[in-house]
């Protein structure tokens, strides 16, 4: 169902090239609670439940914290308010990039092949698409080790620095570069280093519903510049 | 142009995820550095960019010997300048191509990426030039910069505090010292380690 639910890929790609330029030309960066209002509402079309919920409610903390730095000069010792101002601007892109980069890889790739992108190009879109959740993953892997081994407590981390560093690069960079060579296979395994033309199972033509979609993201940036510039 | 596609077309598709995997490191570590050295101004403007400078050299000479390519160095910073543009900040993309393009210079030999000197060069040579995020706003872009300052939200004390370390001669030069240092010593750092344990792994 939810596959059904979920836009082609190259309506998310425009959808996300119209909050980029929204977001960028605009001038107000409290307006920009409109753009994410909007991306709120795409995510929920797309019956990204989990998605729209879980940014929701970090949205709200930003907003809290947006009005106690403005009416009551809330400073933080630790997350500067620069951070709160730029993660509520972005908020509309990282919406519409978790969107975009959370897409099933093989969807992604027929459509880059199909535009013929080359096919380097493709396997590094994909892998930078996949970067956080895997790393997340292998770095939690990394910490629980070192609890296991008493390395995270705060004592040891001030007195050894330097071997504190070493016990979390170490691990983590080797499995870094065992996920590469495991990706490679995988990708070799399937063809990527077949010069010929590919196809794929994933390959989904876009609808009408989706060309109104498009159409709505056009009209909906335009109309929040027009909107935002007679604003100010 | 040529001689970089001749180039590129020799890398095998664990090259590329190679190189695509340990940049985004690099560039997650240089973005959180930059990003919890904002609790104090001296902090951010001074040491921030030694810090990271320091902590991705083992990093970078890891990825430049794992492949043992040319243009991965490039491929790094335009992947970075990329990231500033996105940001906002689009006078950067052109510039790390530029440091790209000079760090490359640095390892063109063949055999320069089993060379553990030259690559410590390279990074060094790049960590000095990684300050341009803070100088050339300030030398060049002034008006660019100080619109995105303010439209993103940075409080003017913040904006006063850069003008004071980028505009006087004492900290510039501190500053470019520090951050060239550190990252000389970074690179210290990844030899250890590559000899310590990624030989030893057979991962080279």
């Amino acid at each position: 169902m939810r596959a059904d639910a979920s836009f082609a890929v190259p309506v998310k790609l425009w959808a996300l090239l119209c909050v980029f330029v929204g977001v960028n030309l605009g001038n107000d960066v409290l307006l920009t609670c409109i753009m994410t209002g909007w991306a709120f509402l795409y995510l929920l079309l797309q019956q990204h439940f989990r998605l729209a919920a879980s940014y929701g409610c970090f949205y709200l903390v930003l907003a809290l914290l947006l009005y106690g730095i403005r009416f009551h000069g809330l400073h933080m010792p630790i997350f500067s308010e620069f951070y709160v101002l730029m993660f509520w601007k972005l908020s509309p892109i990282f919406m519409m990039s978790w969107d975009l980069i959370t897409t099933p890889p093989g969807m992604l790739s027929a459509f880059f092949t199909r535009i013929h992108m080359p096919t380097s190009v493709i396997l590094g879109l994909l892998v930078l698409f996949r970067f956080f959740p895997t790393m997340r993953a292998e770095l939690r892997s990394v910490g629980r080790s070192m609890k296991n081994r008493g390395l995270t407590r705060t004592g040891q981390l001030l007195a050894h620095p330097i071997r504190s560093m070493e016990y979390v690069m170490t691990p983590f960079l080797l499995r870094t570069l065992q996920l590469a060579d495991q990706l490679s296979v995988s990708a070799v395994a399937r063809g990527a280093e077949h010069p010929g033309a590919r196809g794929s199972y994933y390959e989904k033509k876009i609808k009408l519903r989706e060309y109104i979609v498009a159409a709505a993201w056009t009209l909906a940036t335009t109309s929040y510049l027009i909107l935002e510039r007679g604003m100010i | 142009m040529e001689e970089f596609m001749k180039e590129i077309k020799k890398w095998s598709v664990k090259d590329v995820i190679t190189t695509v995997l340990l940049s985004a490191v690099l560039i997650v570590i240089q973005l959180l550095v930059n990003m919890v050295c904002m609790v104090n101004d001296f902090v951010s403007m001074v040491l921030s960019v030694g810090i990271a400078a320091f902590l991705c050299a083992p990093v970078y000479m890891l990825m430049v010997s794992r492949i043992g390519k040319r243009f991965v160095t490039l491929i790094y910073m335009t992947l970075l300048g990329a990231i500033f543009f996105l940001m906002g900040n689009w006078f950067l993309l052109p510039y790390f191509i530029v440091v790209g393009f000079l760090c490359e210079a640095i390892l063109w030999k063949q055999g320069s990426c089993d060379h553990s000197n030259r690559m410590t060069a390279s990074w060094t040579v790049a960590s000095f030039l990684y300050n341009g995020i803070n100088l050339l706003p300030i030398w060049f872009f002034w008006d660019t910069y100080y619109d995105f300052a303010i439209s993103s939200g940075m409080e003017q004390s913040y904006i006063e505090s850069y003008v004071r370390y980028y505009t006087a001669y004492s900290w510039i030069a501190f500053i470019l010292l520090f951050t060239t240092l550190m990252g000389f010593l970074g690179c210290m750092l990844g030899r250890h380690l590559i000899h310590r344990h990624f030989k030893k792994a057979g991962v080279l």
